[in-house]
């Protein structure tokens, strides 16, 4: 106990220490004679307490949080000195709307347009990766003597185009293969080269989630399916695949929502005006960035739902599972 | 429990920081910072000490451009040197301005951050910028130092070379850096059947055009010129579109007071002919190249 303003210490600080438990606020020998009478309703942090036991006291709390918070977010946002500036050049109207629909005679293309292709792009190289990391996957986890060169070759491979950085892997295929004269492959379109360089890259990112997928599947497992007879083969298509690819689903499509939003970076190669490049043309042509609010709502439509499945999918696969050990 | 608490201790936080924002800046009024830093008194005169509070970094002059700085505005991507129509054209503004060539500084600053709101951190940007009107809505610009005109680059020997009428220009890949006005010309001037290439950089544009991922390419005359000169030896201009009118400009923070005495050193340099015997010297005047009418 303070020696000094022992009757008032069990008042004032209850507003300002919201987060101390009454047993440190209020005196630990005994009922205090002052903060007697804040038992009897004027204690806020006790009404504040059971404002969170109900259902609506939480909901009510919640959403006064959540608008303090955006609003003050919001307010400090309005109110800064260049706000007015920065949202004009940021989220202006009418300029978000010419850059979506595109003027290609005043020198800039279609957004709305140019998330189409990066859409495009985006499931063909998705396919193609599955596929391809799964063989990767698939080698480098092989026991084969015989497969030995294969293995060393895919760990390299992993090792590799996973540390390159993307944009370079695009620079080299969209640029070298052209210059190679090559028949067949020196002509074909940017896009093609673009797609085949993330599906080059991608494939080593999503080789090592398949394998750790593949490594979760217990040894027992196997044990259990060869003992019944099935082969190798017949094992890991049947009892390992299947297992594996459950638990990895959350991180693949974590791969998946970054290679949508990396589709922009194929725009490099020229030819290719998906809404990322689009909305560079219109912001360097009109001194806007209005645009790239534009390419970044039209991205976030795309990922926030594949997001949601993804948190979906998790929650089902945790009931399965749960559902499964009682 | 601990977690709502914090979250709420957050808001509170939040909340009142965007207040005591609003306290601070409602009395000075929400105007974006579009003068000089921490002075709005008038520029009265040109005189070098005159406009010294209104310089970016007193006692310099702080020119920006972009990395790689192209032939033949820079040479040697060395803008400090004073060679190159645009180098050449900062110290004869520097001069009229009362600096002294070692009082030039230069900052790379890149195409498409020049024009983003908030303080810049250059005097002036000089990187063959064409003026719009849309454009000058987000930044100020000087009065033209150079008149842009549009030329046409391909390979020797290529298709476009002998066939280029109206009807057939429609027909080729074309390529632009981006950015630039040249996509514009293209879309609006030649109404090309496909797409034209849109590229970063020009070095992306010239390396498709020697791989011919591209027909031919648009670009400024003298850059045009350079390139079919210099870099790319089987290169050739084609030829070049009729005069269309827009300038280059020197690009400023918008609102920026300084622009007044530059746009004054510019008009004397313009006079003298200081501008013409710069363009002759680097740009070269060429009269061969003929009008291709698309």
């Amino acid at each position: 106990m303070p020696a000094e303003g022992s009757t008032s210490a069990g008042v004032t600080p209850l507003p300002s220490a919201p987060g101390l438990p009454p047993a440190i606020v209020g005196s630990p020998g005994g009922p205090d004679p002052v903060t007697g009478g804040g038992l009897l309703g004027g204690d806020p942090f006790r009404r504040r307490s059971r404002l969170f036991r109900t259902e609506r006291g939480r909901v009510v709390t919640s959403t006064v949080s959540t608008l303090a918070v955006l609003g003050g977010i919001v307010t400090a946002f309005l109110l800064a000195p260049g706000s007015r500036q920065v949202r004009s050049v940021f989220f202006n109207a009418h300029d978000m709307w010419r850059a979506f629909i595109g003027d290609p005679h005043t020198g800039f293309y279609s957004v709305g347009k140019g998330i189409l292709l990066n859409i495009e792009m985006f499931l063909v190289a998705e396919v193609l990766i599955l596929v391809l990391a799964l063989v990767i996957a698939l080698v480098r986890q092989s026991r084969s003597p015989v497969l030995f060169p294969l293995r060393m070759l895919a760990i390299a491979y992993v090792d590799f185009f996973r540390g390159v950085p993307l944009i370079l892997v695009i620079f080299a295929i969209g640029f070298g293969l052209p210059a190679l004269y090559l028949p067949v492959i020196s002509y074909q379109s940017a896009v093609v080269y673009g797609v085949g360089a993330l599906v080059i890259a991608y494939s080593a990112y999503v080789s090592e989630v398949y394998r750790a997928g593949l490594n979760s599947v217990p040894f027992s497992q196997i044990a259990s399916a060869r003992s019944l007879g099935l082969r190798p083969r017949t094992a890991l298509r049947y009892v390992v695949l299947p297992q594996a690819v459950r638990t990895i689903i959350p991180p693949l499509l974590n791969d998946f929502i970054s290679l949508q939003k990396d589709t922009a970076l194929v725009a490099v190669l020229g030819v290719v005006i998906e809404a990322n490049r689009a909305a560079q043309i219109f912001s360097s042509t009109v001194f806007n960035y209005s645009g790239f609010t534009v390419a970044a709502i039209l991205f976030l439509l795309l990922t926030i739902p594949l997001a949601r499945f993804t948190d979906h999918l998790i929650a089902r696969d945790r009931a399965r599972r749960l559902a499964g050990s009682t | 429990m601990i977690f709502r608490r914090l979250a709420v201790a957050v808001a509170v936080v939040v909340a009142g920081t965007g207040l005591g924002l609003a306290g601070m800046s409602v009395p000075s009024g929400a105007s974006p910072r579009t003068e000089g830093p921490g002075n709005t008194a008038p520029l009265r005169s040109c005189t070098y000490s005159a406009i010294q509070p209104f310089l970016y970094s007193p006692g310099h002059l702080t020119v920006a451009t972009d990395a790689p700085a192209y032939a033949p505005w820079f040479e040697h991507n060395r803008p400090s040197d004073g060679k190159g129509y645009e180098s050449a054209v900062a110290y004869a503004v520097a001069k009229r301005l009362g600096f002294k060539p070692s009082q030039v500084k230069w900052v790379v600053e890149t195409f498409n951050a020049s024009y983003a709101p908030g303080p810049k951190h250059f005097d002036f940007d000089i990187n063959e910028i064409s003026v719009t009107k849309t454009r000058a809505k987000a930044v100020t610009f000087s009065s033209g130092y150079y008149t842009d005109e549009e030329a046409l680059v391909a390979l020797k020997g290529s298709p476009i070379t002998k066939h280029h009428t109206p009807a057939a220009l429609k027909t080729y890949v074309y390529g632009a850096e981006i950015g630039t006005t040249a996509l514009q010309y293209i879309n609006s001037r030649i109404h090309p059947i496909h797409t034209p290439a849109t590229f970063t950089t020009l070095n992306d544009v010239k390396s498709a055009l020697v791989d011919h991922r591209i027909a031919a390419f648009v670009t400024d005359t003298p850059t045009a010129q350079y390139i079919a000169t210099t870099e790319i030896k089987h290169a050739t201009v084609i030829g070049q579109f009729p005069v269309s009118n827009q300038h280059y400009g020197l690009l400023f923070q918008k609102g920026d007071r300084l622009v007044k005495c530059v746009d004054k050193a510019i008009a004397v340099l313009k006079r003298t002919g200081v501008l013409h015997r710069l363009a002759k010297k680097y740009l070269r005047v060429y009269t061969s190249i003929p009008v291709i009418k698309p």
